[in-house]
């Protein structure tokens, strides 16, 4: 094996030699240097580079481009609007994330737009970005921070996990308590086993989808301690039996915000139909804004809306 | 006949009804029927069952006729884009703001969007003095894409939720039934049932060619111009009625022929039947598979339909049309 010394030899005894270099010698000399600079280059990979890596702190993301606009709401309560470079078409909250780039819709992100913002880290999630979205950035040796967070109880976590990973960790302690604390304020008022109402929330009227499991929707009834009436659907947002609705007969409904047309003239016709259930003979129908379509920190206003509605 | 298949065929279509009515995820007796149960099937259930109904038969008629009108196996009333073109107008109306008749307001620029279609298919196919079943078809598939491709665009430009959601209405919802809406519809596709039944005769000589419908002493460009009359009708009222469903408008007349023969005056109300029956059939299916979600009736009607015609096809001989 050719150790460093050796070569060193070899070149310092070349270049002693006086005149000009043979062509021969020539070559053989950059051979030497370049096998050289290799073996060096080895040498500094095997025995120095783990401990120098480590220890070098994680870059700080400058350049954030959020995937959807629930991570977008996220990032901007933490403080991170003004690094966030791009998001999406749909997103729309605070009223500035209207103003930055937008990169495409969240299916279907535009590669080339996210490449040309150069962005240092991609926050996306788990729900409603697709995994190719991922893997195709990654291939391109983009950074990416995939949000996992999908009910009401890990979003606390998630913020945190988040923050750390954006370099923020205060900030989003401090938001994750917030949080916390909202959460933990409802939970305390929850009404005893029998007062459980039934509620069904309706998230758009024709077709009738409503809101079932695995929303923070469903999520703010449990913790309301209120009965959501699409319980046993089998999606997020199901297209939902008219005549089931009649014979569950929630005691309250509640509708949400709908973007574009006005939701009180498009209720008008299912409320007709409705006559019959208690909620309308008793004038418990409630108009909501749209707080909790997303799981962000705006679900504790989104709660307090919900448990107004009920009260 | 075959009187034997007929008797079967209405036992059926009656079967069918009666199940669309009682039965589902919750079935409702009807010898006692409480409060709700009442409500459910009068206000819920009937006006869905009797959209289904004039819906499929409007479209099973349209596709016989069309089927006859142009000569070809693959017409179907969807082909002329005058679905497309409803959907395009309602979808106009929304994005103007256009909701003064509040949930009829979507039917009725629907319906608007029909009619203009078909006046501008109809348009199209004009020359020298009549309809010509090739322009007719060229245009229609001309317009359907431009129609289309039209939506597309407005759909992935406007971040409107509202028009997302009042497309997504477009493609067949027989939930939202209601009372309302049936009797305009049911007047149109009545003429326009009317109509090709006064034609049948016609309409059977016009299969075998031009030539020979004139020769039995038919104004071919007349009759064609009554029948596609009757059959852009009975396609826009079914339109604004509930969408756009398909499957039936093309494939129920074929299975009627399979079952039933080819001859018109039979032909064109066994389709209506059997469409309207098989409509039922499938918002039964679509609403008792996986309660309580509803599954959208016109991939049902596909599903199941698709299946059954293969089998058909396959045991079958001779094709006409």
């Amino acid at each position: 094996m050719i150790t460093a010394d050796k070569i060193l030899n070899i070149i310092l005894r070349r270049l002693h030699q006086k005149g000009e270099l043979h062509p021969v010698r020539k070559f053989e000399l950059i051979q030497i240097l370049s096998a050289f600079i290799c073996v060096k280059i080895l040498l500094f990979l095997i025995t120095f580079s783990p401990p120098v890596l480590a220890a070098e702190p994680l870059p700080i993301p400058t350049r954030i481009i959020s995937l959807s606009p629930a991570t977008t709401e996220v990032l901007f309560a933490l403080g991170l609007g003004d690094r966030i470079v791009g998001v999406t078409s749909f997103c729309d909250h605070p009223p500035k994330a209207k103003k930055k780039a937008k990169i495409g819709g969240m299916s279907n992100p535009s590669l080339e737009a996210i490449v040309e913002l150069k962005p240092d880290i991609v926050v996306m999630t788990t729900d409603g970005n697709p995994r190719e979205v991922d893997d195709r950035l990654r291939s391109m040796s983009l950074k990416t921070y995939v949000w996992t967070a999908r009910t009401l109880a890990e979003l606390p976590e998630g913020i945190r996990e988040l923050a750390g990973a954006m370099g923020t960790k205060e900030s989003g302690e401090k938001l994750a308590r917030e949080m916390e604390e909202g959460i933990k304020k409802f939970r305390n008022q929850k009404p005893g086993a029998r007062s459980r109402k039934k509620v069904l929330y309706i998230v758009w009227p024709e077709p009738l989808l409503v809101a079932g499991p695995d929303t923070a929707i469903h999520d703010a009834m449990t913790l309301l301690g209120l009965e959501n009436v699409a319980v046993h659907a089998r999606s997020s947002y199901p297209r939902y039996s008219i005549e089931e609705l009649i014979r569950s007969s929630p005691d309250v409904l509640i509708i949400g915000k709908g973007a574009g047309m006005d939701i009180r003239t498009v209720s008008q016709g299912i409320l007709k139909k409705l006559a019959s259930v208690p909620a309308v003979q008793n004038g418990k129908v409630c108009y909501v804004s749209d707080n909790l379509y997303r799981l962000a920190p705006r679900v504790i206003q989104g709660i307090e809306e919900l448990a107004a509605c009920v009260r | 006949m075959r009187p034997v298949r007929m008797i079967l065929f209405c036992i059926v279509v009656l079967g069918i009804l009666l199940l669309a009515l009682f039965a589902g995820p919750r079935m409702v007796n009807p010898f006692a029927l409480t409060a709700m149960d009442r409500e459910i099937l009068y206000s819920i259930r009937m006006p869905r069952v009797v959209v289904a109904m004039l819906m499929g038969m409007a479209l099973g008629a349209s596709g016989a006729i069309l089927q006859g009108v142009l000569r070809n196996p693959l017409a179907d009333p969807y082909i002329l884009g005058i679905s497309s073109g409803a959907s395009l107008c309602a979808a106009l109306g929304l994005l103007s703001g256009f909701y003064f008749f509040g949930s009829l307001s979507v039917p009725l620029t629907a319906f608007i969007g029909a009619a203009l279609v078909s006046v501008l298919v109809g348009a199209f196919g004009w020359k020298r003095g009549g309809l010509w079943p090739e322009r007719l078809l060229l245009a229609g598939i001309g317009l359907n894409f431009l129609f289309s491709a039209v939506l597309m665009l407005l759909m992935s430009v406007s971040s409107d939720e509202g028009l997302r959601r009042a497309v997504l209405w477009m493609f067949g919802d027989l939930s939202m039934a209601d009372w309302s809406l049936i009797p305009s519809a049911a007047i149109f596709i009545v003429i326009g049932m009317g109509l090709v039944l006064s034609r049948s005769k016609a309409l059977n000589a016009m299969i075998l060619g031009d030539e020979f419908a004139h020769s039995l002493g038919f104004a071919v460009q007349r009759e064609r111009l009554i029948l596609f009359v009757a059959m852009a009708l009975m396609t826009s009222a079914s339109v604004s009625l509930g969408g756009t469903i398909g499957f039936i408008g093309l494939l129920m007349p074929h299975i009627v022929r399979f079952l039933l023969g080819a001859d018109s005056h039979l032909l064109v109300p066994a389709s209506a039947v059997a469409g309207g029956a098989f409509l039922c059939f499938a918002d039964l299916v679509g609403r008792s598979l996986m309660p309580p979600m509803e599954l959208p009736s016109g991939t049902v009607t596909a599903v199941f339909g698709a299946p059954y015609f293969l089998y058909l096809l396959r045991r079958k001989d001779v094709l006409s049309i």
